[in-house]
C-alpha cells in the first residue's frame, strides 16, 4: 500500500517538474511549484502512517510545510506583480539578467 | 503491492478514486490554454489530495489542505493572475528543444523513483498507525509540548511573509 | 737536417689574415694605403715561403708541429702544419701568384668604391689557401676548405650589384657544396675507421701505405668520395658549371682563385691522400677517366665560346682535368708539375685579358680586333701564355703536357688518344683567341691603350716563370728533379720521345689551322656553322648542361619545396587551426548555455541530479 502512495506523489512531483522548467508564464511556474510541494505533503503523510516507523510526526511535519508553502505563495505572486508593473511582462524568458 | 494480485479494499478504492482526479486535474492543468482554467484544475488537484488525507487518516492535515490550498493559494493564484497577464492565451514563440528535454528529464526522474520504490523493502517495525478518533486533539497534543518551537517560528515566518508581501506588492509613492 | 725557417711556416697565413683584419677593422679611410698594406702582407708571405723552399730544395727533413685543438677525456683532436716538399711547392705557387695579383689590382681595381673591402677578401682568401696547404690533417683542411669556399662567394658576387653577379656565386657555393658532402662523408669514414681516430695525412699514409689494415670496398669509397669533393672545387665533370659562370667576378680573381689556386685545391686534395687512391685501383681509374673526359668536354665548349674569359674558364677545366687524369694514372708528379706551370701560364693569360678588357671595356672576343697593334706588352705577354698552355716547346707547358701524355701512353693508351684530341683543341682555342683578339683589323673604337706599368709588371713576371718553370722537370735521364724530390723517387719515363714529337706535332697543327680559319681566311670561318649548325648550337650552350640541371634538380626541388610549404601551411598549420578552432567552438557552444533562462539552470539541475543518482544507483549493475 505504502508504494502505491509513494508512486503516486512521484507522479505528481514529476508533472510538476516538467511544468515548473517548460512553461513561459511565471503564475503557471508558481502553481507548478505548489503541485510538487503538495507530492512531498503526500510522502509525508504516507510515511506517517505505513513507515517503517509510524507515528503522528509526518502529519506535523506536512503542517509546517503547508504553512511555509502559502507564505512563500504569498511572497512569489507579490513579486510577480512587481515584476510586471516594471518590465510589463510575465514572462520567465524575458527576466535574463542573470545571463553570462 | 507485489504481483498482480489485488486485495480489494475500501481503502485502494478510494485511492484510485482520488488518483484519477487529481492526476487529471495535474495534467488537465498542463494541457489547458486559458490561466484561469488552469487554476481550477490546480484546485481539483488540490480537493482530491484533501481526500487522499482522509483515506490516509489523517483527518486534520486534510482539513487544512483544503482549508489553505484549494482555498487561500487558489485564491491568491488567480488574483496573481488578474494583476499581471490577462492574456489567456499562449502566442509567444515556442521551444520545442527545452521541452522535450525537460520532458524527457521529468519522465526519466520518474523512472529512477520508481525504480527505488519498487526495489526498497519497507518492512514495518510497528503496525500501522492507529490514529484513534481525535486526530486533531493529538496533532494539538504534539505541536504544543514536542514541536512549540517550530510552531512559534512558523508563526514568526507568517509574520514576516505578510509584511513582506505588503511591501514589496505596494504601487511606489509617486 | 735542421729547419730554420720552417718551424715559423706557420707565419706565412698570418700575413695575409693580419691584413684582412687591418683592412676590415680601417677601410673606410684606407682607400690608398690599403692595397699596400695588403701588397706587403703578401710579398711577406711569398718571403717566408721563398725562404721555406730554399730549405727544403737543400734536402731539409720535414717539419711538424701540432697543438691539442679538442680534449675530451681520453680523446684529442689536434690541428697542426706539415712542411713537406710537396706543401712547400704549393706555398711559394700560392704566395707568388697572391702577390702578383695583389700588385695588378692595385691597377685594376683603382676605381672602385669598395677597393678595400677587395683587398680584404683577397687577403682572407690568401690565408684560407695558404692554411689549407699547409694542414697536417683531413679536418683542419676541411675547415680551409670551407673558408676558401667561402671567399670565392664573397669575391665572385663582389659586384653584387649584378643580379648575375649574385647568381654566380650562388651557383658556385651551391655546387662546391654538393662536392663538399662527399668530402665530409669522406672525412666520417675515414675517423670512423682510422686507429685512433687519427686523420692526420701521415697517419693516412702509414694506413693505407700497408693493405689489408682497412678493406679494399671501404677504401675506394672513402677515395671516390674524396675525389667527389675535388670534382667540385676543381670543377671536373659534372660539377664544373660554377666555374664559368664565376667569371661574373673581378678579372684579377678569375686569375687567382679560379685558374691558379682554388681549383688546384682539388688536385692538391687527391695529391695529399694519394696512398688512399693508391691502394683502390677502382678509384684511380675512375679519377683518370673523370679527369680525361673533363679534358676533351671542356675542351670542345670552349672552341665555340665568344667570351674571352669563358673561352679561358673553360680552359682551365680542360686543364684541371689534364692534371687528374695524370694523378689518376699513377704519377703524382706528372700532376703536380702540371699545376705548377698552370699556374703562371693561365694567371698569365688571365690578367692578360683583364689587361684587354680593361682597355676595350667589352669581353666579346668578336668585337675586339688588331689589339696587337697597340698594346704590345700585352700581346707578347698573352702570346707566351697562349704558347705555353697549346703545349709547344720549349716553354713550361710542354715539358708538364708531356709528362701526363707519357704517363698516359704507357698506362692506358686509350686516353693517349683522347689527351691528344684534348691537345689539339685547346692549340685551335687558343689560337682562335689570339688572332682574333690581337691580330686583324681594329674594331673596337680604337682608343685601346697600353696598361699602366703596375699591370704589365706581373705579366711580365709571369711571362718569364712560364717560359723557364718547366726546366725543372724534363724527361731526360738525370734531369728530372721535380719528380724526385717530390715522391722520393725518380720518374719513369718510357717512350718520351715518340710523345715529344707527337704532342708538338698536334699544337702546331692546331695553331696552323687556327691561322688559316682567323688570319689567312683560307679555310671560311663557318666551315662547321654551316654545314652543321645543331653542332656549333650544342657547344656554344655548353651540351645543354645548365638547362639539364634546372629542369632535372631546380624544377623538381622547387616543386617539392612548394608541395612541403603547401603541406606545412595547410595541413599543419591546419591542424593547428583546427585546434585552436575546436577550443573557440567549445567556448561558444558553452556560452549559449548561460542564457539568464532560469528555466535553463533548472533543466541543467534536473538533467545533472539524474545523471547523478543514476550513477550511484547504477554502480549495484556493475
Amino acid at each position: 500500500m505504502l508504494s502505491s502512495y509513494l508512486t503516486m506523489a512521484a507522479i505528481l512531483f514529476c508533472i510538476g517538474l516538467y511544468g515548473a522548467l517548460s512553461k513561459r508564464n511565471a503564475v503557471i511556474v508558481l502553481m507548478s511549484v505548489e503541485l510538487m510541494l503538495n507530492a512531498v505533503n503526500l510522502n509525508l503523510v504516507a510515511f506517517s502512517k505505513y513507515g517503517v516507523v509510524p507515528s503522528l510526526d509526518g502529519q506535523i511535519f506536512s503542517l509546517f510545510t503547508i504553512s511555509v508553502a502559502a507564505a512563500e505563495v504569498a511572497v512569489g505572486v507579490a513579486i510577480l506583480i512587481a515584476l510586471f508593473r516594471r518590465r510589463g511582462t510575465a514572462n520567465v524568458d524575458e527576466f535574463n539578467e542573470m545571463r553570462r | 503491492m507485489g504481483g498482480f494480485y489485488i486485495d480489494w479494499s475500501g481503502e485502494l478504492v478510494a485511492f484510485f478514486a482520488f488518483a484519477v482526479v487529481m492526476i487529471v486535474g495535474a495534467v488537465l492543468m498542463l494541457t489547458l490554454t486559458k490561466v484561469v482554467h488552469m487554476v481550477v484544475s490546480l484546485a481539483a488537484v488540490f480537493l482530491g489530495l484533501g481526500g487522499m488525507f482522509v483515506v490516509l487518516e489523517a483527518e486534520f492535515v486534510a482539513f487544512v489542505q483544503v482549508l489553505i490550498y484549494s482555498g487561500a493559494v487558489t485564491i491568491l493564484l488567480l488574483f496573481g493572475i488578474m494583476m499581471t497577464d490577462h492574456q489567456a492565451a499562449q502566442h509567444e514563440p515556442t521551444r520545442p528543444v527545452h521541452e522535450i528535454v525537460s520532458a524527457v528529464a521529468a519522465i526519466v526522474l520518474f523512472g529512477i523513483l520508481f525504480y527505488a520504490i519498487r526495489t526498497t523493502e519497507f518492512a514495518p517495525s510497528a503496525p500501522p498507525l492507529q490514529a484513534g478518533v481525535d486526530n486533531a486533539m493529538e496533532i494539538g497534543k504534539q505541536l504544543y509540548t514536542q514541536h512549540v518551537i517550530p510552531f512559534e517560528l512558523v508563526s514568526v515566518l507568517l509574520t514576516v511573509a505578510f509584511i513582506g508581501a505588503i511591501v514589496i506588492a505596494k504601487k511606489e509613492a509617486e | 737536417m735542421e729547419t730554420v725557417f720552417s718551424q715559423y711556416a706557420w707565419l706565412v697565413p698570418v700575413f695575409p689574415l693580419a691584413a684582412f683584419l687591418i683592412l676590415t677593422a680601417f677601410g673606410r679611410g684606407m682607400k690608398q694605403s690599403g692595397p699596400l698594406v695588403a701588397t706587403l702582407a703578401s710579398f711577406a708571405a711569398l718571403v717566408l715561403s721563398a725562404l721555406i723552399l730554399f730549405e727544403h730544395m737543400n734536402g731539409a727533413d720535414e717539419y711538424n708541429d701540432s697543438f691539442t685543438w679538442i680534449g675530451i677525456g681520453g680523446f684529442e683532436l689536434t690541428a697542426g702544419f706539415d712542411v713537406t716538399n710537396l706543401t712547400a711547392l704549393m706555398l711559394i705557387v700560392v704566395s707568388l701568384v697572391a702577390f702578383l695579383v695583389n700588385v695588378y689590382s692595385i691597377g685594376y681595381m683603382k676605381d672602385d668604391e669598395r677597393i678595400t673591402v677587395f683587398f680584404g677578401y683577397v687577403a682572407l682568401f690568401t690565408f684560407s689557401m695558404l692554411g689549407l696547404v699547409l694542414a697536417d690533417n683531413l679536418l683542419t683542411l676541411y675547415i680551409f676548405w670551407e673558408l676558401v669556399g667561402v671567399c670565392s662567394f664573397l669575391l665572385i658576387g663582389f659586384w653584387y650589384q649584378k643580379p648575375e653577379a649574385k647568381a654566380a656565386a650562388k651557383k658556385a657555393f651551391i655546387v662546391t657544396r654538393v662536392g663538399d658532402v662527399g668530402l665530409l662523408i669522406a672525412l666520417l669514414l675515414l675517423f670512423w675507421y682510422m686507429p685512433d681516430h687519427d686523420l692526420s695525412f701521415s697517419a693516412i699514409e702509414n694506413v693505407f701505405g700497408q693493405s689489408g689494415l682497412i678493406t679494399e670496398g671501404i677504401t675506394t669509397l672513402i677515395a671516390i668520395l674524396i675525389f667527389v669533393g675535388a670534382v667540385g672545387k676543381s670543377g671536373q665533370f659534372p660539377l664544373h658549371v660554377w666555374l664559368p659562370d664565376a667569371m661574373e667576378g673581378p678579372t684579377p680573381i678569375s686569375a687567382l682563385i679560379h685558374a691558379a689556386t682554388m681549383v688546384a685545391a682539388g688536385v692538391f686534395l687527391v695529391a695529399r691522400t694519394f696512398p688512399i687512391f693508391e691502394a683502390s685501383q677502382a678509384a684511380l681509374d675512375t679519377v683518370a677517366y673523370v679527369g680525361a673526359f673533363t679534358a676533351i668536354f671542356a675542351a670542345s665548349i670552349a672552341i665555340a665560346q665568344n667570351d674571352i674569359k669563358r673561352i679561358l674558364a673553360y680552359s682551365t677545366v680542360s686543364q684541371l682535368g689534364y692534371m687528374m687524369m695524370a694523378i689518376g694514372l699513377g704519377s703524382v708528379t706528372a700532376g703536380m708539375f702540371h699545376l705548377f706551370t698552370h699556374a703562371f701560364f693561365k694567371a698569365l693569360l688571365f690578367l692578360g685579358a683583364g689587361s684587354v678588357i680593361h682597355a676595350v671595356h667589352t669581353q666579346n672576343i668578336h668585337e675586339m680586333g688588331g689589339l696587337g697593334k697597340t698594346m704590345k706588352t700585352i700581346a707578347w705577354t698573352f702570346a707566351i701564355g697562349a704558347l705555353a698552355l697549346a703545349g709547344i716547346p720549349p716553354l713550361s707547358g710542354f715539358w708538364s703536357k708531356d709528362a701526363i701524355l707519357a704517363e698516359a701512353l704507357h698506362a692506358n693508351p686509350a686516353l693517349f688518344a683522347v689527351g691528344i684530341a684534348a691537345a689539339l683543341l685547346t692549340a685551335l682555342y687558343m689560337s682562335r683567341l689570339f688572332f682574333l683578339v690581337f691580330a686583324g683589323k681594329p674594331k673596337a673604337g680604337g682608343e685601346a691603350h697600353e696598361s699602366p706599368a703596375v699591370m704589365t709588371m706581373p705579366l711580365i713576371v709571369l711571362a718569364v716563370l712560364a717560359i723557364f718553370a718547366g726546366f725543372v722537370e724534363m724527361p731526360f735521364a738525370g734531369t728530372g728533379w721535380l719528380g724526385e724530390w717530390l715522391t722520393g723517387h725518380a720518374a719513369e719515363h718510357e717512350g718520351t720521345a715518340l710523345v715529344m714529337l707527337v704532342s708538338t706535332a698536334v699544337g702546331l697543327l692546331g695553331i696552323y689551322l687556327g691561322w688559316l680559319i682567323y688570319v689567312k681566311g683560307a679555310i671560311p670561318r663557318d666551315v662547321v656553322t654551316s654545314r652543321a649548325p645543331w653542332l656549333t648550337r650544342l657547344l656554344e650552350r655548353k651540351y645543354y648542361i645548365d638547362e639539364i640541371y634546372h629542369a632535372v634538380f631546380t624544377v623538381s626541388l622547387r616543386a617539392i619545396g612548394r608541395a612541403l610549404d603547401a603541406f606545412d601551411r595547410h595541413v599543419v598549420g591546419g591542424a593547428v587551426r583546427l585546434a585552436g578552432g575546436a577550443a573557440v567552438w567549445t567556448g561558444r557552444a558553452a556560452t549559449r548555455m548561460q542564457s539568464g533562462q532560469v528555466q535553463s539552470y533548472g533543466l541543467y539541475v534536473v538533467i545533472g541530479l539524474v545523471i547523478l543518482v543514476a550513477a550511484i544507483a547504477g554502480r549495484r549493475f556493475w
